[in-house]
């Protein structure tokens, strides 16, 4: 860490930001070396994003400084409009501890990690990225009263109405127009308007960025799998900043190289290590507490069923005629429709696609992470067992927050589990 | 071989496939009888024998007309022509099953044709509320039963012969078909009785609504196509189906997005396997537009003939890597 020896030569005061950046650089780089050396070896085209994080979290290199940078507070916010409109769609959700600890302050003790997070980066008023206006959609109860804490620091914050029922028609007419009336008013900021071409374009751009990761989805189905779901997660989690041109030129040369070790039989896990499917609250960079610990633990995750990963990518936008209203309405469908978000009031999708992912990934088991406060995924937890009996799949449920304590005792459930599968597969033999 | 033809038939462009496919029959059965080609009266298509040229005639006038017999005749040897015409209606039915509508029925394609105008001048469609769906969607069924009830009253005696295949007269193909053989006779309202006068008041009518309707809304008319409505009554019947696997639905709604006929069972019903609706017009739309592998397809037989997939959705919506414009590419950082 040079910056610590530049302050010690010049015996300056750290600043609570440069404290707050060096406690960051200190966490982003434990994941990072761990990722880089604690496993066989990763694909050399993850150097990309291994550098990617590296100079965004540790070195505080800005990437946008020619652009105008939209804020968003979820997945719902269609980054296809953004990108059409020449701005930059930056995810805030966050996932380090050291602002989990500043947005403490904000919200309850009992809070979801992920949003005292997210609100504690804000507070800081420390970004690298800084956006320059954020839209929230009400999606969970959490999601939705940061919105409005973090206007409170001066941001422009703009609600994205967002339904709690999928089913319904009244729920795709509500929005469609919520979209449309995101679309406007990004429109106006941006000063620029959406055109039929610049929407079809960028619609194509993120719809080839998503074929890129159907295809390393494909590999990861393989008996064979040769790539680690943290270095998954890591991809995935770029997505959330990176220039995209740059994510989609890293992403083609790693789905290249992943070809050719599934051609030489490279595997990133051991030959018996269990297959496991991810579930729950999403693992933000750098918290892969749980997900670091499953492929410790000589297990592999070979899918997910999060948001910021799995959710993000599989659906594709369709549309039939190419106005931009129906690109809008076909955007707001993609976004709506087959989200698999717990905060809708039935939980049926989310169960199908847990199912479909064990089937079509051959997995031999579930984990089911939630953060400590995230009341969605807490109360789902209890359905998704159910089910996951009744269909005979072994699944372990964690809870589990940001903080580096209770690394012990959730190692210790997760390796009983990998066993168990072990155990499992080796008597199927 | 064989599955790089798959491959192929699952990535085709299926909206210019269809197209031509739609010409070809729209001039074979408009203008037909101009080279002696007449494939009888019992098709399952709006082709209007009310246009001289046609190379094939609607099986809605030939029912009327018997259904019309007087009951003892009816129910002594005319039976079996009865029988008979119906059968002959299902032997053409059972290879293409509802994709007459979406192919082959000339009316159906000129309200495709509308569609593409509208979409040249550049406005957009309009929809239905899921709630007036519901109800509309329920007029057909209203109009089969004037199709089959009518001609049933006239043969007891209750009904006069002006009554004789009333559904014809408000139908608006008899107006629009004539005229694309350069014959606009229909465009007239028949005074000979009342009753005529009345139905084909209301035929004109219908005509009219018809061109407002198809120009806004996607096939307009065959919300309210008995012949549709008909056709549902025997689809199982038919060597094509239209089929679903529930378990690689995602609900994501694109079937939904892009259908015609605003069929919402199609993405969110993922129980079924035989997801054919009795509005649907198997024009295949759904299929092409599925990114799921294999949710969707089209089986001949059980096989699948048609099937979603990834690639063949991706073709299709023009997703490709983008060409790179120079100035949105940085140095990487
Ligand atoms: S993890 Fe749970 S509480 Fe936190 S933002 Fe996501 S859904 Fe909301
Ligand atoms: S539903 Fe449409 S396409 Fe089918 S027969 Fe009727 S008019 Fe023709
Ligand atoms: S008028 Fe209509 S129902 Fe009658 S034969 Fe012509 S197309 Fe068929
Ligand atoms: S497009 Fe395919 S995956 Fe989406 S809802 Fe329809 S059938 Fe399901
Ligand atoms: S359900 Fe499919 S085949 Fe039927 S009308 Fe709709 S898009 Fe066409």
């Amino acid at each position: 860490m040079t910056s610590i020896q530049e302050h010690k030569q010049e015996h300056k005061i750290e600043t609570p930001n440069e404290k707050q950046n060096r406690h960051k650089a200190m966490e982003a780089l434990k994941v990072l070396n761990t990722l880089k050396e604690g496993f066989k070896t990763p694909p050399k085209a993850m150097e990309y994003f291994y550098d990617l994080f590296e100079n965004v979290y540790c070195n505080h290199t800005a990437l946008h400084h020619d652009k105008v940078k939209v804020g968003t507070m979820c997945i719902q916010i269609p980054s296809e409009i953004i990108y059409a409109l020449d701005g930059v769609p930056i995810r805030l959700c966050n996932g380090f501890y050291t602002d989990d600890e500043i947005g403490s302050d904000f919200l309850p003790q009992k809070a979801c990690p992920l949003v005292k997070a997210s609100v504690g980066h804000l507070a800081s008023k420390n970004l690298t990225d800084k956006p320059d206006m954020i839209y929230s959609p009400t999606t969970c109860d959490q999601k939705t009263k940061a919105g409005s804490i973090i206007e409170g620091f001066g941001y422009d914050v703009v609600d994205v109405d967002f339904p709690r029922t999928k089913e319904s028609e009244i729920s795709r007419e509500f929005f469609r127009r919520s979209i449309r009336e995101f679309s406007v008013d990004l429109s106006q900021k941006m000063g620029k308007k959406l055109t039929k071409k610049n929407l079809r374009s960028s619609i194509s751009k993120i719809g080839y960025a998503q074929s890129l990761y159907h295809q390393i989805s494909e590999f990861r189905k393989n008996k064979i799998v040769p790539i680690l779901g943290n270095d998954m997660f890591l991809v995935t989690n770029a997505f959330f900043f990176d220039k995209i041109d740059n994510w989609i030129e890293a992403a083609e040369v790693l789905v290249k190289e992943l070809e050719q070790r599934v051609k030489d039989e490279v595997h990133a896990a051991g030959k018996v290590s269990p297959r496991i499917v991810y579930t729950g609250s999403p693992p933000i960079f750098p918290n892969y507490k749980i997900p670091l610990i499953i492929e410790d633990s000589d297990a592999i995750i070979v899918a997910d069923e999060t948001c910021s990963s799995n959710r993000m990518f599989n659906d594709r936008v369709a549309v039939d005629e190419w106005f931009v209203n129906d690109m809008l309405d076909s955007l707001a469908d993609k976004y709506l429709k087959a989200c698999t978000c717990p905060v809708f009031s039935k939980n049926d999708d989310r169960i199908r696609r847990i199912i479909e992912l064990v089937r079509s990934h051959n997995a031999d088991g579930v984990i089911y992470q939630a953060f400590a406060g995230c009341t969605v995924y807490e109360l789902e937890q209890r359905s998704v067992l159910e089910a996951m009996e009744r269909e005979g799949i072994s699944i372990l449920y964690i809870e589990s927050d940001y903080s580096p304590s209770q690394h012990g005792q959730l190692s210790t459930r997760v390796e009983a589990f990998v066993e168990s599968l072990k155990i499992k597969n080796r008597n199927k033999r | 071989m064989l599955s790089k033809l798959k491959r192929l038939i699952n990535n085709m462009n299926l909206i210019r496939i269809r197209f031509w496919i739609q010409l070809i029959s729209f001039v074979l059965f408009v203008y037909g009888g101009y080279f002696a080609i007449y494939l009888g009266s019992k098709l399952p298509i709006f082709a209007c024998p009310y246009n001289g040229k046609s190379a094939g005639a609607c099986f809605l006038i030939p029912l009327q007309h018997q259904l019309s017999m007087p009951v003892q005749i009816l129910l002594g040897g005319a039976g079996i022509a009865v029988i008979f015409g119906i059968l002959t209606f299902l032997f053409w039915f059972i290879f293409l099953n509802k994709a007459w509508c979406g192919y082959v029925c000339p009316f159906g394609t000129f309200q495709d044709w509308l569609t593409l105008l509208r979409k040249q001048i550049g406005i957009r469609y309009s929809t239905y509320t899921q709630h007036q769906f519901e109800k509309l969607s329920k007029i057909k069924y209203i109009l089969l039963a004037i199709v089959i009830l009518v001609p049933l009253l006239i043969g007891v005696g209750a009904l006069g012969g002006e009554w004789s295949a009333a559904f014809c007269q408000i139908c608006p193909a008899r107006i629009i078909s004539p005229t694309f053989g350069g014959d606009f006779s229909q465009w007239s309202i028949d005074f000979s009785t009342k009753t005529s006068m009345v139905l084909t008041a209301i035929g004109m009518i219908f005509a009219g609504l018809f061109f407002i309707g198809s120009f806004v809304k996607k096939r307009f008319f065959c919300f309210f196509c008995p012949m549709s409505a008909l056709h549902y009554i025997f689809s199982k019947f038919s060597f094509v189906q239209l089929r679903k696997d529930g378990s690689k639905c995602t609900r994501c709604g694109d079937c939904y997005a892009v259908c015609d006929m605003q069929i919402k069972d199609i993405a969110d019903d993922v129980i079924s396997t035989e997801i054919l609706r009795d509005d649907c017009i198997l024009c295949l739309k759904c299929v092409a537009a599925c990114p799921e592998d294999d949710a969707l397809h089209f089986d001949i037989l059980k096989l699948r003939a048609f099937s979603s997939t990834k690639q063949g959705f991706e073709k299709r919506m023009g997703i490709a890597k983008p060409k790179g414009d120079a100035d949105d590419k940085h140095t990487r950082a």
